[in-house]
């Protein structure tokens, strides 16, 4: 299990290195200057080249790059700003405030946001596929597909919208949307995100509902299912023991893509709610084409994606044993 | 489709609709994308009517402000907008937004004074008036008013004033304005003084008592006392200098003092107690605090300002325009008549002629009378989000006088006739125009309409999509291969002086002489207006010339000016969108008791 770990973990460093790589020299190739951004309403020429200079963007942008990664193991030192401890990940162009710091702050409320709301997926989900599967054709399967069917169909921006509007400010059900940090108020803190949890679970649901649905229908009808009822085990048994085993595999897969990528930034569950996490820094950097908050959202991102790649890998083994004997 | 392809679509989307509505001037633009009100038959230019600035006397620069009507002190007032202000330090702000944040913290030497609704005097702030002119309005003297602190207790001194002009020319400053370093130096100021951190002095900025500061400029300046009032040459203390740091650790000199500041989410401030109203003839300070939280998209803030639920009802916006989603609501429900708040843009919009490639002025005057204004009206929500516009000055622009030569409010319609007139007479009836435009879905609607306008008249046009990010950038190359394309310009101070010597200045590569009107005589009467010492007299003259320039020239089509629509919450009083800034401005707020 070790060296599977100490594999995987080396190639998720290249991995992270390659997507710093092409992230860092596709900022560049993108047309516009963000040098102009922050050079006032009128910009001279020799205006220009200063800001450029201050921004560190007059140097080559091989230069940029190495002076940007030497500053995540070793720190950096800023003539304005004094030194950067490592991992220093620069500083924002535009609030001039370290990235990491930004990242450190940011992460909480997407990390609350993407803990409750998959917990509340995975348990609907695969409870409802469950009940789906050993329901086959009646009406409770029936519920389960359109709804699942309705929950794949929709947007977050759409139906957050929607819930904001009528169970919030119409119908006063909800509170508003918040984000109050646990060690505060860990009651505030769930009321705050209860509605972006059931929004983004209304979506997510429907995935784990039809993948849980059609594999443990396969399940149901494999010969060690069959030979389990054959011995006498009772339908709970058979149900949780044997054909729920076989059917988490894809579950575990889906789930950790889904929960990394959230991680990553849930910029329209972020946006549509008003909260402050990691997907609303990430397009704030996009629009001010502010570089390095930029490569910290993107890393942030592509490393979450990659760590519960690795998770799951580890996750499998766990389940079925086959996978540690191949 | 999966739903990460979805979110990613959407992400686009939402890119998209962000930078587009970014792409129309910083105060988050008009109503205009997918505004869909029904006309209303209030007549918006006639409500609207161009405010009246002009300079007061030392009696008018005398604190406290004139209280709003049903004024209450106290209380803790709610803001909600997007985004936070990029600066914490005055010398580095030039956007709309954060100038009318700072109102709050520093102060200036001068400032406007709101007298009555629609009715501004410029007066002096920290100065005891708006400044002495002598020399022909080449030297201004200001006297520092008594009794005017840093929160630190300390005197503000002409030391500060000195130091804080000073400090604009150093290299780490590059976002602020440029005016008064560039009368005092020259336009390539940062060559000649490199700021006064290595001890060296501007010799020309006089201090000849801790009271007294004196500009002598290189040449005539009649407007020094509106440049003074920018945002941008705020007060910085000598002493509390930190060069970049003051960007995060600003002394306050205004009403109140950041207590609180999470980056991005909120930020708290209460009273100053170093500031005395006595001093202060513009900012009331009614509040005794203020919460602002960023973050809200404009749907967002129009929803949560329309439930006003618990507190909201003491929340208001400083920028966020009412959601296009919600404007028909919000325009049509007779309970929320008395918390909207709309005011015209004081900025302008253009289609410009690129006059290196569309040489005849026939042909410029033709496209002109042709003009479909009533069309791209419709496109943008029609009469209650836009007013016509039909001089090169925005009405709020001192002076400003109203003309129409091409008859945009007579045939909004277009005057086709006229113009096949003028197309016959000119050197190519059946021209061709390259019209650039910023591919928004508005913007892609306006192509439609002027296409087939122009069409009525023979004259087609090879409509040329533009990506939205890099617009300004190649529509501002000299040599943009376009004949005609939309800019905007909104005036530094509410004179023509930041106007058409910056929409008629030199023509070079990302400047704002988007025609390429290179005339001797306009420029040499520029250069006349600007150096009259009276500023009614240059006024009266930058009107004259507005209506010159399109009479004779022709080098754009004034585009429509967008009405902000704003809401506020019911016991948020004192609420009023700033003609000047085209935001609430926090001087007049304050909580109602019910």
């Amino acid at each position: 299990m070790l060296r599977f770990l100490t594999r995987r973990t080396l190639g998720a460093t290249v991995t992270l290195l390659i997507i710093a790589v092409v992230t860092f020299f596709l900022f560049f190739a993108v047309p516009g200057d963000p040098a102009r951004l922050f050079c006032g309403k009128i910009c001279t020429p020799e205006s220009l080249i200063q800001v450029r200079h201050n921004l560190g963007l007059d140097q080559p942008i091989f230069v940029q790059f190495v002076q940007w990664l030497s500053g995540i193991f070793v720190g950096r030192d800023y003539p304005a700003y004094g030194h950067c401890p490592a991992p220093c990940l620069g500083y924002s162009f535009v609030n001039k405030e370290p990235v990491f710091d930004a990242i450190i702050d940011r992460m909480p409320v997407t990390i609350s946001l993407t803990i409750g709301a998959a917990i509340i997926f995975l348990l609907f989900g695969v409870s409802m596929g469950v009940i789906a599967a050993l329901r086959q054709g009646k009406p409770l399967d029936k519920i389960a597909s359109v709804s699942s069917l309705i929950g794949a169909s929709v947007q977050i921006y759409f139906i957050g919208t929607l819930a904001v509007y009528f169970l919030v400010f119409q119908w006063h059900i909800l509170e508003r949307p918040q984000y109050v940090p646990f060690t505060e108020n860990p009651l505030e803190w769930a009321s705050g995100l209860l509605l972006p949890w059931i929004v983004l679970a209304v979506i997510f649901t429907a995935n784990y509902t039809r993948m849980t649905r059609s594999t443990m229908v396969e399940q149901l009808s494999e010969d060690f299912v069959r030979t389990a009822r054959a011995k006498g085990m009772s339908q709970r048994t058979v149900v949780l023991r044997f054909a729920l085993r076989g059917t988490l595999i894809p579950i575990v897969t889906i789930f950790g893509l889904d929960v990394s990528t959230l991680i990553g930034g849930a910029i329209i569950t972020e946006t549509t709610f008003s909260l402050q996490g990691i997907g609303r820094l990430s397009i704030k950097a996009v629009v001010d084409s502010d570089l390095p908050m930029l490569m910290a959202t993107v890393l942030v991102a592509a490393g979450a994606i990659v760590v519960f790649n690795v998770i799951v890998d580890a996750l499998y083994a766990v389940i079925d044993p086959r996978v540690r004997l191949s | 489709m999966s739903t990460r392809t979805r979110s990613a679509l959407a992400v686009l989307a939402i890119c998209t609709l962000t930078l587009s509505a970014c792409a129309k001037g910083n105060a988050g633009g008009g109503n205009t994308a997918g505004g869909t009100a029904a006309p209303s038959p209030t007549n918006l230019t006639e409500l609207f009517a161009p405010p009246k600035i002009s300079i007061g006397t030392a009696d008018d620069s005398k604190g406290p402000a004139i209280p709003p009507e049903g004024v209450v002190k106290g209380g803790t007032v709610t803001m909600i907008d997007r985004d936070d202000y990029p600066h914490l330090d005055p010398g580095r702000v030039y956007d709309n937004v954060t100038a009318n944040f700072h109102l709050m913290i520093s102060r200036v030497l001068t400032g406007y004074k709101r007298i009555a609704k629609g009715e501004y005097k410029v007066v002096g702030d920290l100065a005891t008036d708006a400044g002495t002119a002598s020399d022909g309005g080449k030297t201004w003297t200001f006297t520092l008013k008594d009794g005017v602190k840093w929160q630190t207790g300390e005197p503000i001194t002409s030391a500060d004033v000195k130091w804080s002009v000073e400090r604009l020319f150093a290299s780490y400053i590059t976002e602020g304005p440029a005016y008064v370093q560039q009368w005092l130096t020259s336009e390539d100021y940062k060559k000649d003084y490199q700021g006064p951190y290595d001890g060296k002095e501007l010799s020309n900025i006089e201090t000849p008592d801790d009271k007294t500061v004196v500009f002598k400029f290189k040449e005539p300046h009649a407007d020094a006392s509106y440049a003074f009032a920018m945002t941008g040459y705020s007060i910085v203390p000598k002493a509390k200098d930190t060069k970049e740091k003051y960007d995060k650790e600003p002394v306050a000199s205004g009403p109140y003092i950041i207590a609180k500041h999470v980056l991005d989410k909120s930020m708290d401030l209460e009273r100053n107690p170093n500031w005395d109203p006595a001093t202060d003839p513009i900012r009331g300070a009614w509040p005794d605090k203020w919460h602002l939280e960023f973050g809200y998209q404009s749907l967002q803030a129009t929803d949560r300002l329309l439930a006003q639920a618990g507190d909201d009802k003491k929340t208001f916006t400083f920028y966020t325009r009412v959601a296009p989603e919600r404007t028909r609501q919000v325009l049509q429900d007779p309970a929320l008549k008395d918390r909207i708040l709309r005011q015209p843009s004081p900025f302008g919009g253009y289609y410009y002629f690129n006059m290196d490639r569309v040489k005849d002025v026939k042909i410029r005057q033709a496209i002109a009378y042709a003009w479909p204004t009533q069309q791209i009206q419709t496109v943008n929500g029609g009469p209650d989000v836009t007013v016509i516009s039909t001089t090169i000055l925005n009405p709020s622009v001192a002076g400003w006088q109203d003309y129409d030569v091409f008859g945009f409010k007579q045939h909004p319609q277009g005057d086709i006739a006229k113009a096949k007139e003028l197309l016959a007479q000119s050197s190519n009836p059946h021209p061709t125009i390259v019209y650039g435009y910023n591919n928004t879905p508005t913007q892609q609607r306006e192509v439609v309409a002027i296409k087939n306008q122009m069409q009525k008249i023979g004259v087609n046009i090879v409509a040329k999509p533009m990506d939205t990010n890099t617009w300004y950038d190649q529509t501002g190359k000299v040599d943009n291969g376009l004949d005609m394309y939309w800019g905007g310009w909104g005036a530094d101070w509410p004179t023509a002086n930041t106007v058409f010597p910056v929409l008629f200045g030199p023509v070079t590569d990302g400047g704002y002489n988007q025609s390429h009107l290179r005339d001797p005589a306009i420029t040499a009467e520029i250069k006349r207006i600007q150096a009259l010492p009276d500023a009614d007299q240059a006024n009266q003259a930058w009107a004259a010339l507005d209506k010159k320039i399109m009479e004779t020239i022709t080098p754009l089509v004034p585009a429509l000016n967008d009405v902000g629509l704003q809401i506020r919450g019911s016991l948020v009083g004192g609420a009023e969108v700033d003609p000047i800034s085209w935001v609430i401005s926090p001087n007049t707020i304050f909580v109602k008791n019910s």
